[in-house]
């Protein structure tokens, strides 16, 4: 019986692997028709695209442009949306088998050494290009250039200043980004063969951004509340389809009350208020027994620092800047003071009860900032805890801790 | 620090925070400190206890090529406003990095020339001391590492009867130039002689952070050079660039078909231990190969088996 380690090539069994993958997801989507689900059904759609014979399989950094790739019809594949993925899936086992095997030092990012494991076991599509950006982090380019020399393709890296601590990027830095972004535009097209339709897949990406932007207004604003959990889910798969139709349909199925139903957080029994959580860098993908110890303890994660992407519009006829400037001011990038100056302001604004950091394995770009980070809101008085774990696991004694952690960090609250 | 940073970061924000002094514990996004005089030869190495508790004048630069370098610079910085500098330092030698390097070098000379008020204690620091004990050998052992604290990695080798070809290490002897000939040159003014600079600089520390295409073209032609018989990666723990390397020159090595160990190693280098055991295994099994491989020795097991024929 072919399982879902035959999902790649074009024979019969993969073909059906593929379309029985998907459409258990569709049917999901067609039952629940929420923003949610259309969207794990799209992404998971346009990915599985990359497995068939032939397919041009661009593999790019997390904050990579995809308008880029869209404008030639071509669906980005972002290591640690795959790998987290994966781990998700019936691939798991055969996964971590491939894990135990990989000759890569085990304390790299695991969602790199998942997406390594991944393609050299013919569980993911080989790179036809690897193209990266300076941030977030250092590791992600070490790994896509590594991949695209032993697959013998193009390695390209946009490479992105640091933004000041205070304000936003000079323009004359955001020029010169957008400039590599206006060539690597026209290599990508020299490489593929293909014709760009970018400005449509601006369009296309300024729809999801319209939609996505106001709704973090009202959250911002506190006339929304999103639970962050579920919210990143949204943003992280999304990446995935910026500047696509399906991509500008989902964002904008989150304006009406029944596209965003299942991520709205739960109304707490009459006379009782919950807390409210900052949450810092990514979550545990696949164990949610840290969520729901949240939940059961009363409190709830109002607001995801990671959801803070492509909330403004870019012009149409002048792309490349809007895009460069997305890279040069991402809350993400930049120094620990910044990142620490614009997380203290957020949960200012948002009165959170409490602020969590989720210190991911082996991330040397989210720990690092962690000292800075407790400092700053230990000054502006804020409760702030940063737990260790990784993002694929599930359970395991370095997650035992974390959960102790933060259920004394919740009564404390 | 966290437990899950790289070993040698963890050592240098001690001694830089003894250069320091007492932090400042500045607000978040507060008001830059006023600059202080002196700028430190460098703040790599062992610092005095002496100064470590009082605010002092000097200044550190922290050349960013990595992420844990990034946020050490990042959390001196927070701690000593206006007093660190942290450079961003590009992974390639393209002419757009050089362009982007040039123009830290000019930010990094405009901040050492800032005026300032209060005084340094002078002192001198010197980095990592790795030698060679003996000239290298054509031949030998290759050791590529990341920061090794001494020369004890190769002195070990030395003590287990084999020779090194050559070390490559971010601390290898050869990565300690000066930029400017002594009395020589004037520091660069334009912007044509900062991009100058920045090349000479970036061609000059072809270590594990550095673009995978660049560095494995340059351990090829070391290793070629050096004749090396077999390669020991000494990889410091938690390093990110250093992780994907030792993948790279394992490929490297089966390709040259060459013999290669992987040691995972902590700063300060211990080569006491299992570290030595798994060394001596590797360096025994490769002189048995070679034992093995003797013409002598298959010439006496053919006549001893056709003696017995005989017989």
């Amino acid at each position: 019986m072919p399982g879902l380690d035959n999902i790649g090539g074009d024979s019969i069994s993969a073909s059906l692997v593929r379309a029985a993958f998907l459409a258990q997801t569709r049917l999901r989507a067609f039952q629940y028709r929420t923003a949610r689900r259309y969207m794990d059904y799209h992404a998971l759609s346009a990915s599985l695209e990359l497995f068939k014979p032939g397919a041009i399989v661009p593999w790019v950094s997390y904050l990579f442009p995809t308008e880029l790739l869209t404008a030639y019809q071509l669906t980005p594949l972002i290591p640690e949306v795959a790998a987290a993925t994966l781990m998700g899936s019936e691939l798991r086992q055969t996964l971590e088998a491939a894990l135990t095997r990989l000759p890569l030092a085990r304390d790299v990012c695991s969602y790199h050494r998942t997406a390594l494991a991944a393609v050299e076991n013919n569980l993911l599509p080989a790179p036809t290009l690897c193209l990266g950006t300076t941030p977030l982090c250092l590791g992600k380019e070490c790994l896509l250039e590594m991949l695209a020399i032993r697959h013998g393709v193009p390695f390209r890296e946009i490479k992105v200043p640091s933004p000041p601590d205070e304000g936003e990027a000079s323009p004359q830095v955001v020029s010169e980004v957008a400039e590599q972004l206006r060539e690597l535009h026209e290599e990508i097209g020299r490489l593929t063969g293909r014709k760009s339709e970018l400005k449509k897949a601006i369009v296309l990406s300024n729809r999801a951004s319209a939609a996505w932007g106001k709704i973090m207004a009202e959250r911002m604003a506190g006339r929304l509340e999103l639970d962050g959990r579920r919210t990143f889910a949204i943003v992280f798969l999304g990446q995935l389809l910026w500047g696509t139709e399906e991509g500008a349909k989902d964002f904008e199925r989150l304006l009406s009350e029944r596209g965003r139903r299942d991520v709205l957080i739960p109304t707490p029994p009459p006379g009782q208020k919950l807390k409210k959580l900052l949450w810092l860098h990514t979550v545990p993908h696949h164990d949610h027994s840290l969520f729901e110890l949240i939940r059961e303890r009363r409190a709830v994660v109002l607001f995801e620092e990671m959801g803070q992407m492509h909330m403004n519009v870019i012009d149409p006829d002048n792309p490349f800047s809007g895009l460069a400037r997305r890279l040069t001011d991402n809350v993400l990038w930049g120094s620990s003071a910044r990142r620490a100056r614009l997380n203290v302001a957020l949960a200012k604004h948002l009165r959170v009860d409490g602020v969590v950091h989720f210190n991911h394995w082996g991330c040397r770009h989210g720990l690092g900032s962690v000292p800075v980070l407790q400092v700053a809101f230990r000054e502006a008085g804020i409760p702030f805890l940063a737990i260790d774990g990784d993002a694929l696991a599930r359970g395991g004694p370095e997650h035992e801790r974390s959960r102790q952690a933060l259920e004394s960090f919740l009564e404390l609250l | 620090m966290h437990p899950m940073t790289c070993p040698y970061v963890t050592q240098l924000i001690a001694q830089a925070s003894k250069v320091l002094g007492q932090p400042d514990f500045p607000k978040v996004g507060g008001a830059k400190a006023a600059m202080s005089p002196s700028a430190p030869e460098s703040s790599a190495a062992e610092v005095p206890e002496s100064g470590s508790a009082t605010a002092t004048g000097h200044r550190v630069v922290v050349p960013g090529g990595c992420d844990a370098m990034r946020r050490l610079g990042d959390q001196l910085a927070f701690l000593y406003p206006g007093r660190v500098f942290v450079m961003h330092v590009p992974r390639s030698s393209e002419p757009r990095a050089v362009s982007l390097f040039a123009g830290e070098l000019a930010r990094l000379r405009s901040w050492l020339c800032t005026p300032s008020t209060g005084h340094g204690e002078e002192r001198t620091i010197n980095p990592p001391a790795v030698h060679y004990p003996r000239p290298p050998k054509a031949g030998g052992v290759f050791l590529i590492a990341g920061p090794v604290s001494d020369s004890s990695l190769l002195e070990l080798i030395y003590r287990l009867g084999a020779d090194v070809a050559g070390l490559e290490s971010c601390t290898s002897p050869d990565r300690w130039q000066l930029l400017l000939k002594e009395g020589g040159e004037s520091l660069p003014g334009s912007e044509v002689e900062y991009r100058e600079l920045a090349a000479r600089l970036l061609q000059l520390g072809m270590c594990p952070r550095r673009s995978t295409e660049e560095r494995l073209a340059y351990l090829r032609q070391r290793l070629q050079e050096t004749r090396a018989s077999s390669v020991i990666y000494a990889r410091q723990s938690f390093c990110d660039p250093g992780a994907y390397d030792a993948l790279g020159t394992a490929e490297l090595c089966r390709e040259l078909d060459l013999p290669y160990l992987e040691l995972e190693v902590d700063f300060p280098f211990d080569s006491s231990g299992p570290l030595r055991t798994r060394i001596e295994a590797f360096l025994e099994a490769q002189l048995l190969d070679e034992s093995l491989l003797d013409d002598d020795l298959f010439a006496n097991i053919d006549n001893n088996l056709f003696a017995d024929t005989d017989g």
